[in-house]
């Protein structure tokens, strides 16, 4: 009786370890499926998110016959044509302007709209944060009222006003009109409004006076948003377009401008003029488009972090 | 005595108070409040506050020309012309516009959450190559436009004539891989003039086209919406994933029951800010088609519509368009607003 009875027991600790093991086994299994499954997907959509940037770079240092091959390669077989390059550096046409005029109407715009932009906004943030002043209410309402209105509604009269002001062609027109960026402001409200008062009492016991309390001790306080401001303001003007295209001729627009233009082999020197003067090329529309996405790419990879964290707070790209 | 003392201090306070800040302080705080935002502020009345105004009072200039500043009277007839597509000057049709901005946002945006909710949940369940995986699917994040809409152009379009066609696009290349290209002539054009169209009542639908933007929008918006879904994922309490799991909750039914539900406030906003900003979608649309939008505005965006007209001087119609931009614009937020109040849980 006993020893039936432990046998059975026994018995029943086998089967239940065996029946523990097939199920850790079968959940091994599975898991081991998934967790595959995991890096198929994921690799799947890699390739998807990475492909145009190869095929950019390759494409723009693959000669022409090569890229309109009806297999396509994945590898510049007939060599690494670098001659695309200076090719679209060097085109010019009258009135067109070159990649050098048009870089350094993106230069000086984008670092004097951004070094005001921020000014302006740091100005304006602090006093909307520190100081008590009538109508701050009202102005504050007013201001984050325009912030549902599509930006193509200001577009519409600003392109009649800078007519009216002679401001086209000029780099006035496209730093003026954009200075004030109503969301940045409310960003670094918030952030000057988390600094203590106790902050600013402390340094009037010290002297300092408003202005130099602001810029000594809340503006190193904010510096990251700052940081985030100050670059996508910079972005905003490298991927402007519209604006530049309605107000300005060729030689003052901007990259943006530049890079939807068509590129032909104007001198001819390419494959011995076997595409004429003026028939569109890819490859070197592929080398104008590396050329403007390459600053973007470096901005990106050295400053991740700060350019994340001001979009994700304004769901917006500059 | 100390009864006293309470009294006296509590009899004094409102005396403080308004000793504290007597007129000339007020007004010197303002005065300094002022010359702080001076500057944004008369920037603004000329280029923020201005503009709105104008827009409301220009739309119902009849025969607006702006820069002759001329018009025949007031009423209603921009809205009018714009919505029939009566404007008498060729060019971009306003339904066909909404249409296009429609079919793009509402197939792209929700299509792009969900791949992204996907995404980032298999990134959150891997821990080898986590963060090459994250730092290539970031790579799109900060891109031009009209540069990548290029790449994504070349990817699509036939080179060569008729007859003699050189390279199909790799897409066709693909496609005729899996069988999947039409016999003849062996490729889809995806982006030229002999683009494939369904009609319907009135209007073009260029299929073939939409699908262009619509892959091109999936790929731009794709790591923005990774970063927050995949963010809000590694913020959920992992006790919530152990409870399931003794529970013996499968894996879909902890994705679809659980984590989906607990990271809905950051779907929610994923599809407002998407919706809302599909609906001002333009720049995409020139970097794939051109200046002229897929040929004569075929796939205009209702933005497309708006710049048609102020580059061609009818400035009524211009905003007549944005007004009504605006407008939708305005319905899809009260609507994902009380949608969201409803169904998200928080």
């Amino acid at each position: 009786m006993t020893s039936n009875n432990a046998k059975g027991k026994q018995k029943f600790e086998q089967i239940a370890t065996l029946d523990i093991e097939r199920e850790r086994k079968r959940q091994k299994v599975g898991s081991f499926f998934r967790k595959a499954l995991d890096y198929v997907f994921l690799t799947v959509a890699s390739v998807f998110s990475f492909l145009p940037f190869y095929w950019m770079v390759i494409s723009s240092v693959k000669t022409e016959m090569e890229y309109r091959a009806s297999v396509p390669t994945f590898f510049p077989t007939e060599g690494f044509q670098w001659a695309n390059y200076p090719t679209v550096l060097s085109q010019t046409s009258s009135g067109d302007g070159s990649f050098w005029q048009i870089l350094l109407n993106t230069v000086i715009v984008g670092f004097v709209s951004t070094a005001l932009g921020v000014l302006l906004t740091i100005l304006t943030a602090y006093a909307l944060a520190r100081v008590d002043f009538k109508g701050k209410g009202l102005l504050f309402t007013l201001m984050l009222g325009t912030m549902m209105i599509p930006g193509e509604m200001f577009t519409l009269t600003n392109y009649l006003t800078v007519a009216k002001l002679s401001w086209n062609d000029t780099y006035t027109v496209m730093i003026v009109p954009f200075l004030v960026s109503i969301y940045y402001i409310y960003l670094l409200r918030n952030n000057f409004k988390q600094i203590p008062d106790t902050l600013y009492k402390a340094a009037k016991v010290d002297g300092l006076s408003d202005i130099g309390y602001l810029f000594k001790v809340m503006v190193p306080l904010t510096a990251p948003t700052l940081v985030s401001v100050t670059l996508l303001k910079f972005i905003g003007t490298w991927n402007s377009y519209i604006w530049p295209r309605l107000v300005n001729t060729a030689n003052w627009q901007l990259v943006t401008n530049w890079v939807t233009r068509g590129f032909v082999d104007r001198g001819g020197a390419l494959y011995g003029g076997l595409y004429g003067t003026s028939m569109s090329l890819t490859t070197l529309k592929m080398a104008a488009v590396c050329m403007v996405s390459l600053p973007l790419f470096i901005l990106f990879l050295s400053f991740r972090k700060y350019i994340m964290h001001g979009v994700s707070k304004s769901g917006t790209k500059g | 005595m100390s009864r006293n003392n309470v009294n006296a201090a509590a009899a004094e306070e409102p005396a403080v108070k308004a000793h504290k800040t007597p007129f000339r302080v007020i007004l010197f705080q303002s005065f300094k409040g002022w010359m702080f935002v001076l500057p944004a502020v008369l920037l603004m009345c000329l280029f923020t506050f201005y503009p709105i105004i104008n827009a409301f009072v220009g739309a119902f200039k009849q025969n607006y020309l702006a820069l002759n500043d001329t018009f025949d009277g007031w009423g209603f007839e921009n809205f009018i012309r714009v919505l029939a597509g009566d404007t008498g000057t060729g060019g971009a049709n306003f339904v066909q516009c909404l249409v296009n901005t429609m079919v793009f946002t509402f197939i792209s945006v929700p299509v792009s959450t969900l791949l992204a909710l996907l995404i980032s949940v298999a990134l959150n369940n891997i821990k080898r190559l986590q963060k090459f995986y994250q730092s290539v699917l970031f790579l799109p994040y900060l891109t031009n436009a009209l540069a990548m809409g290029a790449v994504f152009a070349t990817f699509f379009t036939v080179i060569g004539t008729r007859n003699n066609v050189e390279t199909v696009g790799l897409v066709n290349n693909v496609l005729s891989i899996f069988g999947l290209a039409p016999a003849n002539p062996g490729y889809i054009d995806w982006i030229g003039v002999r683009s494939p169209t369904w009609e319907l009542w009135n209007l073009t639908i260029p299929w073939a086209k939409y699908i262009v933007v619509i892959v091109y929008e999936i790929w731009s918006g794709l790591p923005f919406k990774i970063l927050i879904l995949f963010s809000a994922l590694q913020s959920v309490n992992k006790q919530y994933y152990d409870a399931a799991k003794v529970d013996g909750a499968s894996k879909s039914t902890i994705l679809w029951k659980i984590t989906t539900p607990l990271i809905s406030p950051m779907i929610s906003y994923l599809l407002i800010t998407g919706l809302m900003g599909g609906m001002k979608q333009y720049s995409a649309v020139v970097g794939l088609f051109g200046q002229d939008m897929g040929g004569d505005y075929q796939v205009g965006t209702m933005v497309g519509y708006i710049y048609q007209y102020v580059e061609n001087g009818f400035t009524g119609y211009a905003f007549a368009g944005s007004l009504l931009l605006f407008a939708i614009i305005m319905v899809f937020t009260i609507i994902n607003l009380r949608v969201s109040k409803k169904r998200v849980h928080y």
